[in-house]
């Protein structure tokens, strides 16, 4: 009675069984250290919002504001003291390999006490995650490892993400509209390298950066088939940073402005371009399609994350308030109205996390960091001493070969139902845990009234911080659009995309 | 509230939009930054002088004897350009309305006139606190008739860092509260620094100490809540028409913007998530004026319940201006969230606007008691 027997084309009915129980299959795949791990990640993160994050976001919110060209540097050096920007960064490329997955949940406590700090640290995994995506394992080597470095220097390397755009913002971040996008950021073939041209706007973290994950197009008139992505390095000839941006909210973590003057990126710094991607089975098109699908899928699962924090924050700050504050000769909280209100809220917070835990399993199934949760490698990696795995194993990331293993493992063997899958899954965990993040925010000042609005009550700031998460990452109707690309589009022959 | 438009209300929507333009729209993003700027003075020197301030009040008080449809008129086309200064003038006219309805004119006539500062003139009160929230101020009587010694904490008292005089809720006893006319340069009074805000930086406030301060009473000991409430009805509407005129800022933005701006080779406006996204928009505020034009509409015509009714246009109006303003950044992306394009300041001016007169929830229940109790709802 209890069968599947001979009609498995019933589990291959929308919703798919495998895209809805990715929890379920990778449950026991998972190495078991990866929970005490987390547990660690947790722990670190909660005593880095008591001793730093919480004692300065408000005070770092207001110099800001007071001064829209400070730059917090001191926050970063202090995050690096902490080791979170080599935290997640693989054992091989000189980190110290937490699990991938972990990131999110590092993020959401943070962003619980300050999305600006969060910011800080998660935006950095942003450019980390896009140097890893071109799979240019020569290159991951050489800057992942700066970053590690400038943890023991006391140095901080971070890596930003240059990809916004004057005039184009969403279509930079979907090849199907690149394609008819207005770009402007020029990067002309010439002997040994590229010459770039142009404008980046709205880079988080652009001047903190010392490295830059530039992505420019080789012929304006045809983006979506000349994507190339270069390493620019701060203080490089004809590269400088333009204004950083006056945003309402997340002011600790500055959007810039950088430029590109006949500005000569080397060879040996092009992540990926047409010429790199030609010994692989797919087109051009087809793999940088892949390749922002690898980074997307795993960065909006920490903005997800980023959203649930904030969400989080707005909770706990209303609840804090309907503790302490009478009204109508009760305590706020044994309102029954307010109880139902709170509670919202912490279902908000809930179903955001389970959100972005869920794209995680898949990433961890399917996406960029599927085989670092290979448990064999995982445990190899864990345990091997960093000695030996700097003298025997970091030689052969500058190899060309294997930069073409993982090439072709992750471009040419993928699946399209893999990147569907997780794609579709960061995309609805990066409008859930936003929208989430928003909603709380506005639902902790309808609590909280006229002491909500004031600044010292957090509350607001939580309302400013939040509504940034709903634009950067793809828009919400962008990563709406992908969900329906990915997981619903796929199943109804008549649909088109784009062609409103 | 173009129906509600005749030649003189019309004439004066003119000059309240060629004050705006002229006074607000140019610098209200250096004004926004308030403290860390300076305040608008000259602005509101010249609000003065237009006759901005007390346009309610009668002759006799340097007021213009302005009815609620005119006091809505005025602030809503303020808020289209920039919210903080319609925010001013709903503060002082919450104030003095609070002491004019508890028959205080001749406390207003001994006060208004004379000065000639703008500060003078102003009132200062706690806008966003309302009666259900805890009074942290108690009254004890002196010698002297209506004489009271004030002590303990006022929070978030609008305008009180600029303002020479403030109206103040303070217990003298039991349950029952009562206002108070208090000198803020008396003393016994601290004021803090100004408090940062959200929304309607320009619109200041701080918290006040008192210890032992002076405060004449205004009106009867203990009548504070029907005060409050004699005014209730022309504020709630005021507030509704501060958060119809940030909507019609943020949705006149969003539609140009999304007319010029270009993503995926065309105009976003022609997108049809984003055209249905501007739709919803012109559906809130298109509602939420109908709604202030019909409290308008029913406050002059004095109709049973009127107060009632502008009661819900400030629960209604307030609720939809969160959400479009939300919105109203949407259409514009990262633009939108920069302070350049004024959507980010209408978002954060309209969450705020929707705390004027307390807590939305309790001013719910408090809503819905009277209908319980019987008060005709429509």
């Amino acid at each position: 009675m209890f069968s599947n027997n001979g009609d498995s084309s019933l589990l291959e009915r929308e919703p798919k069984f495998r895209d809805i129980t990715c929890s379920l299959r990778s449950v026991n795949k998972l190495p078991g250290a990866v929970l005490k791990e987390t547990e660690q990640l947790v722990a670190t993160a909660r005593r880095f919002n008591d001793e730093v994050v919480r004692p300065q976001a408000l005070e770092l919110d207001r110099m800001k504001h007071e001064d829209p060209d400070y730059l917090p540097w001191d926050l970063v050096e202090e995050a690096n003291r902490w080791g979170f920007y080599s935290m997640f960064i693989p054992k091989l490329f000189g980190g110290h390999g937490m699990n991938m997955p972990g990131l999110s949940y590092v993020l959401e406590e943070i962003g619980s006490g300050c999305t600006a700090i969060s910011n800080l640290i998660g935006v950095h995994y942003l450019g980390v995650a896009t140097l890893c995506g071109s799979w240019n394992t020569r290159l991951m080597n050489k800057i992942m490892r700066e970053t590690a470095e400038g943890e023991k220097t006391g140095k901080p390397c971070l890596i930003s993400l240059a990809i916004t755009e004057p005039g184009a913002g969403t279509d930079t971040e979907e090849v199907d509209l690149v394609a008819r996008a207005k770009v402007t950021c020029h990067a002309e073939k010439v002997p040994g390298g590229y010459r770039l041209n142009g404008r980046k706007i709205f880079i988080s973290n652009g001047h903190l950066s010392t490295w830059h994950m530039t992505i420019a197009y080789a012929d304006l008139e045809n983006p979506a088939e000349t994507t190339v992505m270069l390493a620019v390095k701060t203080g490089m000839d004809g590269f400088s940073f333009g204004r950083q941006e006056h945003k309402m909210g997340q002011k600790g973590c500055p959007a810039s402005e950088l430029i590109f003057e006949d500005c000569f990126v080397p060879d040996e710094l092009i992540c990926f371009d047409a010429a790199q991607a030609a010994r692989y089975s797919r087109s051009m098109t087809q793999i940088t399609a892949q390749l922002l699908d690898y980074v997307l899928s795993a960065s909006r699962a920490g903005v997800g994350a980023f959203g649930t924090g904030v969400a989080r924050g707005a909770y706990e700050e209303a609840l804090r308030f309907a503790q302490e504050t009478e009204i109508g000769g009760k305590l706020l909280i044994n309102h029954e109205w307010a109880q139902c209100l709170l509670a919202e809220m912490y279902k908000n917070v809930a179903l955001a996390r389970l959100s972005y835990i869920e794209t995680n399993y898949a990433n961890g199934m399917y996406g960029l960091f599927k085989l670092l949760h290979y448990k064999p490698l995982f445990y190899y990696m864990k345990y091997l001493p960093q000695s030996i795995i700097d003298k025997y194993l970091e030689p052969l990331m500058n190899l060309d070969v294997t930069t073409w293993f993982f090439r072709k493992l992750y471009f040419d063997w993928q699946k399209d139902e893999e990147y569907q899958r997780t794609s579709g899954w960061a995309s609805m965990s990066k409008f859930s845990g936003t929208d989430a993040g928003v909603k709380n925010s506005q639902l902790a000042l309808e609590l909280m009234g006229g002491a909500g609005v004031r600044t010292d009550q957090m509350a607001e700031k939580h309302l400013r911080d939040s509504k940034l998460l709903q634009i950067y990452e793809g828009t919400n109707q962008l990563n709406r659009l992908n969900v329906f690309k990915c997981l619903i589009g796929r199943s109804a022959p008549q649909a088109r995309l784009f062609e409103d | 509230m173009k129906s509600l438009m005749n030649s003189q209300l019309g004439m004066f929507e003119e000059t309240v939009l060629d004050f705006a333009s002229k006074e607000l729209v140019d610098n209200r993003q250096d004004n926004d930054r308030f403290p860390f700027g300076p305040l608008f003075e000259e602005v509101l020197r010249k609000a003065r002088a237009v006759g901005f301030f007390s346009v309610t009040l009668p002759e006799e008080l340097e007021g213009c004897d302005m009815g609620t449809t005119e006091l809505c008129v005025l602030l809503e086309n303020l808020c289209r350009s920039d919210a903080s200064l319609a925010a001013v003038i709903f503060t002082d006219t919450m104030a003095k309305e609070i002491v004019y309805r508890a028959r205080g004119f001749l406390q207003l006539k001994e006060l208004l006139p004379k000065v000639s500062e703008y500060d003078g003139t102003l009132l200062a009160c706690q806008a966003l606190v309302d009666a259900t929230q805890a009074i942290g101020l108690s009254a004890k009587p002196e010698r002297a008739a209506d004489t009271f010694s004030l002590s303990g904490k006022a929070d978030y008292v609008v305008l009180g860092g600029i303002a020479r005089n403030a109206v103040l809720a303070a217990r003298t006893g039991g349950e029952e509260y009562s206002f108070f006319l208090v000198d803020l340069a008396g003393d016994g009074i601290t004021k803090s620094e100004p408090v940062r805000s959200l929304g309607l930086h320009a619109c200041p406030a701080v918290d006040i100490s008192m210890e032992s301060a002076r405060g004449a009473l205004v009106g009867t000991e203990g009548e504070g809540a029907a005060y409050l409430e004699r005014v209730a009805g022309r504020m709630n509407a005021a507030a509704a028409a501060m958060s119809v005129g940030v909507m019609k800022g943020s949705f006149e933005e969003a539609v140009s913007y999304a007319r010029e701006r270009q993503q995926g080779g065309r105009e976003i406006v022609n997108w049809s998530e984003v055209r249905r996204m501007l739709a919803r928009m012109a559906v809130k505020v298109k509602a939420a004026d109908m709604v202030v034009t019909e409290a308008c509409r029913t406050a002059e015509d004095n109709l049973p319940s009127w107060e009632l009714g502008a009661k819900t246009a400030a629960l209604f109006a307030g609720e939809a201006s969160v959400e479009l303003t939300t919105d109203g950044i949407q259409v514009l992306g990262g633009n939108g969230y920069m302070e350049d394009y004024g959507q980010e300041k209408r978002f954060r001016d309209a969450a705020q606007i929707r705390c004027l007169m307390g807590l939305a929830p309790m001013r719910e229940l408090y809503l819905m008691g009277k209908v319980l109790e019987g008060e005709p709802l429509y």
